[in-house]
C-alpha cells in the first residue's frame, strides 16, 4: 500500500514536472522569437543623414557641407533642409524680379548667396570671410562652392523651406541651380528624416 | 599606380575622392590613395568599415600616408 501510494505521488510530481517543462519550453521559444525580432527593428533604421541648415553664416555652411559630402562618401543617403537665414546662402545674384517693397528690403539686407555670407565669429565687417576663404585655399579645404558641386555629384538632396522663402521674400527664380533642388515644408522634412539614424541642426 | 592623390587636400576631400575612385574600378580591384591630412588614417579606416571595402594596407611613407583599398561590391 505504502509503495503504491509513493508511486502515485511520484507520478503526480512527474506529471507536474512535465507540465512545467512544457511551459518553460514554450516560454523559451517565445523569448527566442522576440529576441530575433528585436535586432531587426533596430536595423530598420535607415542609413541616412538629415541636416537642418538654419544659420546664414559661412562657417556653419562649411560645416554642413563637410558633413553632407563626407556622409555621402560613406554611402549614406543625405538630405539638407535649408531654412531661415541659411536660405540666403542658396541665392544667386538676383535678377530683376517682381517683389513687394518689404521683400525688396529683405533682399537688400540678406546676403546674396554663399559668397556673401558673414562668419559667425570674427566677421570683422566682412574681412573675416575673405580671410577664411584665403586660409581654406591655402590648407586644401574645399570651398563651399566646390562642396556644393561635389554634393550634387554625390546625390545629396537639397530641400528649401518655402515658409522661410516667403518670410524673407525670396523667389524660386533667384535660387542656385542644383540638380533636384526642391521646395517643401516641415512634413516633407519629418517624413524624410524620421526613419533615418542621424539628424543634425546646423 | 596611384588612383587618388589627395596630398595637400583636407577633410573631407580624401574620403570623398576615394569614394569616387573606388566606383571606377571593378569589384575585387584595388586603388592606391595618397594623403597627408592628419585625419586620413582614422578616416580611411572608418570609411572602409562603413562601406565594406577592404583596407588592404595603410602606412606612413615619405611624410604622407598611403592606403590600398580593395573594392568589395
Amino acid at each position: 500500500m505504502d509503495g503504491d501510494h509513493g508511486t502515485d505521488a511520484l507520478d503526480a510530481r512527474l506529471r507536474a514536472f512535465d507540465a512545467e517543462l512544457a511551459n518553460l519550453r514554450a516560454r523559451v521559444t517565445e523569448l527566442q522569437a522576440a529576441s530575433a525580432n528585436a535586432p531587426k527593428a533596430a536595423q530598420g533604421q535607415e542609413d541616412k543623414l538629415s541636416l537642418i541648415v538654419f544659420s546664414g553664416t559661412l562657417d556653419r555652411l562649411i560645416a554642413a557641407f563637410v558633413l553632407a559630402t563626407g556622409a555621402a562618401a560613406m554611402g549614406m543617403q543625405v538630405s539638407m533642409f535649408f531654412t531661415f537665414w541659411a536660405t540666403a546662402g542658396l541665392r544667386q545674384d538676383a535678377r530683376q524680379l517682381k517683389k513687394t517693397l518689404l521683400e525688396r528690403a529683405f533682399g537688400w539686407m540678406l546676403p546674396k548667396g554663399a559668397r556673401r555670407l558673414p562668419l559667425s565669429h570674427m566677421n570683422m565687417a566682412g574681412g573675416g570671410p575673405l580671410m577664411i576663404r584665403h586660409v581654406m585655399k591655402q590648407k586644401g579645404v574645399a570651398s563651399v562652392e566646390e562642396m556644393m558641386t561635389l554634393s550634387a555629384e554625390l546625390g545629396v538632396s537639397i530641400y528649401v523651406c518655402t515658409m522661410s522663402m516667403d518670410l524673407l521674400g525670396m523667389k524660386e527664380a533667384e535660387m542656385i541651380e542644383y540638380p533636384g533642388l526642391s521646395y517643401c515644408g516641415v512634413a516633407k522634412f519629418l517624413e524624410t528624416a524620421a526613419p533615418g539614424k542621424l539628424t543634425l541642426f546646423v | 599606380m596611384t588612383n587618388v592623390d589627395a596630398r595637400g587636400k583636407s577633410c573631407p576631400l580624401p574620403i570623398v575622392l576615394t569614394a569616387r575612385a573606388v566606383r571606377q574600378v571593378a569589384v575585387g580591384e584595388s586603388i592606391v590613395v595618397l594623403a597627408d591630412d592628419r585625419a586620413f588614417l582614422p578616416d580611411i579606416e572608418a570609411w572602409c568599415k562603413k562601406t565594406g571595402h577592404a583596407l588592404v594596407q595603410a602606412q606612413s611613407k615619405d611624410g604622407h600616408f598611403e592606403a590600398v583599398v580593395r573594392r568589395a561590391l
